[in-house]
């Protein structure tokens, strides 16, 4: 359990490069968004030093051997689950949903810690070499560990974060060896419901779509016998029972869902806000309207612009370029991650890596997705550019944690 | 999973796998910005463009309007309004937009609205993307909670309209009329004169038909204005474009005469009286009954009280005085006298068959308002006790070509082209008239005994009825009724020519005639009228109508020898003129000729009821 010497060749210099490039550019875009008069005028300070303490704690994260995390795995997931149970009796609100702890000075979202934990578990667990996903009793237990921190940040409510756990749990069932068939056909049922929301379940059109689709997709899978019978009920599950839950829905929840759906229809609302940024980015152009210069930002049209939707700042100021350049930023960090996973020699690390990349990697898509307009308002910053203390501290702990792994790749 | 290439091959398909995945991911984000910055750069520029700038009219000030001495009848201070602007965005996305019931609640409970309309509102300005006025005039109290929560409630504004005061409330509202915020019919059929959203535009009186002088020229300017729709900058690329102010209006209405018309026609529930200045046509005052408060059109009427005031029976919009027209009664044998005396029908000493009581024509009996009769009368005590039996056999002897002539002369059965929209014309009838109305050679002299004492189809408005009176007071002089007197502190442009040429006629005629109308209020019909220590000279009417009482009438000036003023009263479904109208026209003069003190006096020792019991006050 050595603090084994840091061979600084062997950290990821790329990965490393782009992230302190990110960070640079998150700080220049913060700035600008909070020299605008307002209640958030100046916090770009704040950030500074936020930033400070976030590169330390990378730091920590990178020169103790993960094993040294590794038994403080199920001790941290608990802690972090009590947590979550702690949010929803005491957290406080904002925007209508309890997210927060309020802990004297500072405020923080447990599930981003959760969140790491959840892979920590998850990466210990597939990284038994007894590990036979065909099993039931090897992969159900996975599957729990990440639906219960899922279902805790689902009741918050806080839909984007939480389904980082589900996404996070099939990227990682497909690292440690799950045949992709199996993981296909787990997942078809989630087609199914979102199209019997949609489409009408009454209609044969419906159950000709489903059935054609299913059949397809089992032609190509061959799954075996059990798999099969299970498959085929949870669809007709979903399929029929849809409905009734729909009928059953009052209109406001119905009305919430469709929102949710189609955020377009409430421009006073959630679609203000997506209207707002899609005018920011795309006013921008292709050279952008020039640092500190953004209209949108500057006369507050745009909603949350140090946080959640700094991203359309950087394509109202910086245009077409600067947005493909923080884009092209992350696609290298996240594929330098996978990358990562890919090499290290130890499965615990392995896994590790290909975990803590997938979060980082639903967070990004989810985020700039949101901004654009193409996926709903959910409330997610963006990783290492948006304003927030323990969200930044967290991410860079992410980074710190894969240099870990670069850094001890050879051992196994 | 420990060893061996055969897990590295394996890792190395997932990470291939993993690797599409991610790279689709981030091509979908590449495709989402060249789309909204290269495809649609155009479009979300000006979007943003439309966000920050946006064209504010600088309202012109709107005239104001005083009374001959500068006393304040209208003029115009800032309001403000709660308003919904829609989002200038997309407008497809705000078309189908879901006006949320939580929200519009909020909004409702904080401007004081009801909530179904604001929800009505908003849908129809999501619909059309024009800015709906959520609540008007809104009191401080309501502003303070909007400037509160504007922040969370994007599209809610506060906006700054004029809004037209009327310090006097209903004091010569008609003659006013009143201005109200511009409608969006009116604003679709002027949109070529430059009137815009929000505009104050003249409805009835002066307000309408001065509405060129009065509502200047609006200016525009761009400005920037951040989320919450506050004005940030100006926009210095396009230099703004100042108002041309609106100019004031000096009315020839003299605040005491109006005043005085107001305070005694304050009883009458139906009516109208009108005094001009006979020496220049211009309009002293007019009151018409019932009345109306313009302030309570400027600040917008729910449909329920527009329908209260525009379609009842009584119908107080209706300026009486210019628009409505009614029988002049025994005031028209003024016309007669001057056309026999002219024709030489007859002279003012001329005796006719005595009075009975009533006078035999055509196998028919037509009576004399007093059933004794008169006895025998000269043609100046004829008028003086307005006797009909008198004037039928006049009416016998006279054509009516030459009567009507005359009546014409005075501008009666015409507008008198007065600066007043929607005047009558009322009626003079012709030969030709009556061919037409009956056919050639079927109507019969008979006509004659009833025009010569005001009855049958002539019809005047108030206002022909004071211009009468005015020209009578002035040996037939034409005057053109008027009631602006100064544009911008300027004597009114070129005022126009009367209408009519006026009637020539012997100053003997005149005499005779002023003679007979001074009697008549020293000691005729309408000795309710009389002030002491004034010559006035008036004439009663007593009209009949089909529909009830009989309407009462009274025609004035005074004083009789150098005339400053002349008056018209028509009080609807009373009786006798010399019991109704009279006594009105004595209290106007009272308080205009005698001093305070002595009015009251005056008022109190007189009083009008007991006029009806006192001196018999016939037609």
């Amino acid at each position: 359990m050595a603090t084994s010497r840091i061979r600084l060749p062997l950290l990821d210099w790329p990965m490393l490069a782009v992230s302190v490039a990110l960070l640079v550019i998150g700080l220049a875009t913060v700035y600008s968004a909070t020299t605008v008069p307002g209640a958030h005028q100046g916090l770009w300070i704040k950030q500074f030093g936020w930033m400070v303490l976030a590169v330390g704690a990378a730091w920590v994260a990178t020169t103790f051997h993960y094993r040294a995390h590794d038994p403080l795995a199920y001790p941290l997931y608990g802690i972090s689950l009590v947590l979550l149970v702690a949010v929803l009796v005491l957290g406080s609100s904002a925007f209508g949903a309890r997210r927060w702890l309020d802990l004297g000075p500072i405020r923080f979202q447990p599930s981003e810690i959760a969140k790491i934990a959840t892979v920590f578990v998850l990466a210990r667990r597939f990284s038994d070499p007894r590990l036979d996903l065909h099993r039931f009793k090897h992969w159900f237990p996975a599957l729990l560990v990440a639906l219960v921190p899922f279902a805790l940040v689902a009741r918050e409510p806080d839909l984007g974060t939480s389904l980082a756990f589900p996404v996070i749990l099939v990227v990682m069932y497909f690292w440690a060896g799950m045949p992709w068939q199996t993981l296909a056909l787990a997942l078809s049922p989630a087609v199914t419901l979102v199209l019997a929301f949609v489409l009408d379940p009454r209609h044969p059109g419906f159950w000709l779509l489903i059935g054609g689709g299913l059949a397809a997709l089992l032609v190509v899978t061959r799954p075996g016998r059990l798999l099969l019978i299970a498959a085929v009920a949870m669809h007709l599950a979903v399929g029929l029972g849809t409905p009734v839950v729909k009928s059953k829905l009052h209109d406001y929840q119905l009305r919430r869902v469709e929102t949710f759906l189609n955020p377009d229809q409430d421009p006073q609302g959630a679609g203000y806000q997506i209207i707002q940024s899609r005018i920011a980015i795309g006013s921008g152009g292709i050279t952008g309207k020039g640092w500190l210069k953004g209209t949108q930002k500057a006369l507050s049209f745009l909603p949350m612009r140090h946080t959640d939707f700094i991203f359309a700042v950087v394509g109202e100021e910086r245009g077409l370029i600067g947005a493909l350049t923080v884009v092209i930023l992350y696609a290298v960090l996240i594929l330098r991650g996978f990358r990562l996973a890919a090499v290290a020699r130890n499965g615990f690390a392995s896994l590790l890596a290909c975990g803590l990349v997938t979060a980082l990697f639903y967070q990004v898509m989810v985020n700039v997705l949101m901004t654009i307009g193409w996926a709903p308002v959910t409330g997610l910053p963006l990783p290492l550019l948006s304003y927030g203390g323990t969200a930044l501290i967290v991410n860079c702990v992410q980074i710190g944690l894969l240099q870990n792994v670069a850094l001890r790749r050879q051992e196994y | 999973m420990r060893s061996g290439s055969p897990v590295r091959r394996d890792r190395d398909q997932r990470f291939g796998v993993v690797a599409a995945i991610v790279l689709g991911g981030f091509a979908l984000v590449v495709l989402g910005l060249l789309r909204l910055q290269v495809a649609q750069h155009e479009h979300y520029r000006q979007l943003s463009e439309e966000n920050r700038v946006r064209l504010e009219v600088i309202r012109a000030p709107r005239g104001t309007i005083t009374d001959r001495n500068g006393v304040l009848l209208a003029d115009s201070y800032p309001s403000f309004n709660i308003v919904f602007r829609p989002m200038p965005a997309e407008s497809t996305m705000r078309a189908r937009a879901v006006v949320r019931p939580g929200w519009v609640r909020r909004v409702a409970a904080l401007v004081e609205a009801d909530t179904d309309q604001v929800r009505a509102l908003v849908r129809t300005a999501n619909r059309s993307g024009q800015s709906a006025v959520l609540r008007r005039n809104a009191s401080s109290q309501v502003l303070a909670g909007v400037e509160e929560n504007r922040g969370e409630l994007p599209g809610i504004e506060v906006v700054i309209e004029p809004l037209r005061r009327y310090p006097h409330g209903a004091l010569a509202a008609h003659l006013l009329g009143y201005a109200g915020e511009i409608n969006d019919q009116e604003l679709e059929d002027l949109s070529d004169d430059g009137y815009s959203a929000g505009d104050l535009i003249g409805r009835t009186g002066v307000e309408r038909s001065c509405e060129d002088i009065l509502r200047g020229e609006d200016g525009a300017e761009f400005v920037v204005v951040n989320a919450m729709g506050k004005r940030v900058a100006t926009l210095t690329e396009v230099p703004p474009r100042p108002p041309v102010p609106g100019r004031d209006l000096a009315l020839t209405v003299d605040m005491h005469v109006q005043q005085a018309l107001e305070d005694a026609m304050a009883g009458v529930e139906k009516g109208a009286a009108v005094a001009i200045d006979p020496r220049d046509g211009g309009v002293l005052g007019m009151v018409s009954r019932p009345d109306f408060d313009p302030n309570e059109f400027a600040h917008g009427l729910s449909r329920d009280r527009w329908k209260e005031l525009s379609n009842g029976d009584s119908n107080p919009l209706l300026n009486r005085a210019i628009q409505g027209i009614y029988p002049p009664g025994s005031t028209f044998k003024i016309v007669t006298m001057i056309s026999a005396l002219k024709a030489g029908i007859a002279t003012p000493h001329t005796l006719l068959q005595p009075c009975y009581g009533s006078y035999q024509f055509g196998g028919r009996r037509f009576g004399c308002w007093k059933r004794d009769g008169h006895g025998a009368l000269d043609f100046v005590a004829a008028l003086q006790h307005s006797c009909d039996v008198y004037f039928y056999q006049i009416g016998t002897r006279l054509d009516l070509g030459v009567l009507g002539a005359t009546a014409r002369a005075f501008g009666l059965g015409a507008r008198t082209g007065i600066d007043l929209p929607q005047e009558s014309a009322g009626l003079v009838p012709s030969t030709a008239w009556y061919d037409r109305r009956w056919g050639a050679g079927r109507w019969r002299k008979g006509v004659m005994l009833n025009l010569a004492i005001g009855q049958g189809e002539i019809l005047c408005t108030p206002l022909q009825l004071a211009l009468l009176a005015a020209e009578a007071a002035t040996g037939g002089q034409a005057l053109r009724p008027h009631v602006v007197k100064r544009v911008g502190g300027e004597p009114a442009p070129g005022r126009p020519h009367p209408e009519q040429p006026g009637v020539s006629a012997s100053p003997e005629a005149w005499d005779a005639v002023h003679l007979g109308l001074e009697r008549v209020v020293d000691s005729g019909t309408g000795t309710a009228a009389r002030v002491p220590g004034l010559a006035v000279a008036g004439k009663t009417g007593t009209a009949q109508n089909p529909h009830g009482k009989d309407h009462a009438l009274f025609l004035c000036y005074a004083p009789a020898d150098r005339p400053t003023i002349a008056m018209a009263f028509v009080i609807e479904n009373t009786g006798h003129g010399g019991t109704f109208a009279a006594p009105l026209a004595g209290r106007v003069l009272r308080k205009l000729f005698l001093p305070d003190s002595l009015a009251k006096v005056a008022v109190r020792t007189k009083p009008v009821r007991e006029d009806t019991t006192g001196v018999d006050h016939g037609d």
